[in-house]
């Protein structure tokens, strides 16, 4: 019963279209990244952003709420996404497997648990502890 | 022990976007979700005079070209379904585990599209890193 709940879900649904769009977005990026160089595909990638942002801007009334800590903590989390974004392409590019990069930059919840325990005082669960562990086999593993 | 750059870079991802996670984390708690993608996207602008290629881009083919803009275009959807995804009740104990799942569809497709495969011990390896990631999202 409940996986017939969850199947006829509305943000079941939704999660899968993200998660259809998110696949192709890092196969894409390989693609891309045999060609192109990193600093080439982040700025096809911004490109790419821009009509999905225009719509929810559109949607917005062409307005952002008027806090000012919002916008420079999103304009940060903007740089450092792209820095990131940098780093991806250019790990594809130096001839690293797509499932393993796409693995072990996916795996970047390791730094946000580690950062909120230190420097916003969350409390860490021994769910996320266990977590841990295996993201620290995963990367010894992909060492090897 | 070597230690191939990809997996260097790849580390340095890691640490760099958990980061980003935090600061994305803290911007929701003063403005909505999608206006954070819109700053995220300014963001990346800000970015763009200092990694502009110039026209040494456009030698490419357009079929190239098209991965990396395809890329952003499905980036930011999957953005907006996640958005979706928690607004239309999804709870973020079930919706985040499950979104951190796109490696999945990666390592489906990458044999097809991508003609790469993986050793068994890396397959070992990225089924260690999807539920590391799964459970530090719960």
């Amino acid at each position: 019963m409940a996986f017939r709940e969850t199947v006829t879900a509305k943000w079941f649904w939704w999660m899968m279209f993200c998660l259809a769009c998110w696949g192709p977005y890092a196969l894409l990026s390989k693609l891309g990244s045999n060609e192109i160089s990193s600093y080439g595909m982040q700025f096809l990638f911004t490109l790419g952003s821009i009509p999905v942002v225009l719509v929810v801007l559109a949607r917005q009334g062409f307005k952002l709420e008027r806090s000012r800590k919002g916008i420079i903590y999103g304009l940060v989390a903007g740089v450092l996404s792209a820095a990131g974004s940098i780093g991806f392409f250019a790990a594809f590019r130096s001839g690293g497997n797509a499932s393993i990069i796409t693995t072990a930059t996916g795996m970047y919840p390791v730094v946000t648990v580690l950062v909120a325990l230190v420097f916003l005082r969350e409390r860490i669960t021994w769910t996320q502890v266990l977590g841990l562990g295996f993201a620290i086999v995963a990367f010894f593993i992909f060492s090897l | 022990m070597h230690i191939a750059p990809w997996l260097v870079i790849a580390a340095v991802v890691l640490v760099v976007w958990g980061v980003t996670a935090i600061f994305q984390k803290v911007t929701t708690n003063y403005i909505s979700a999608e206006s954070t993608l819109v700053l995220r996207t300014v963001g990346y602008l800000l970015v763009v005079p200092i990694i502009y290629p110039g026209k040494e881009l456009f030698h490419h083919s357009l079929r190239a070209q098209s991965y990396g803009f395809l890329a952003g275009l499905l980036c930011a959807l999957g953005c907006l379904g996640l958005f979706a995804a928690m607004k239309s009740g999804g709870k973020a104990s079930i919706v985040g585990p499950l979104s951190a799942l796109y490696p999945v569809i990666v390592v489906i497709f990458s044999p097809l599209v991508l003609h790469e495969s993986i050793t068994l011990l890396q397959g070992v390896g990225v089924l260690c890193g999807l539920i590391a990631v799964v459970l530090l999202s719960t």
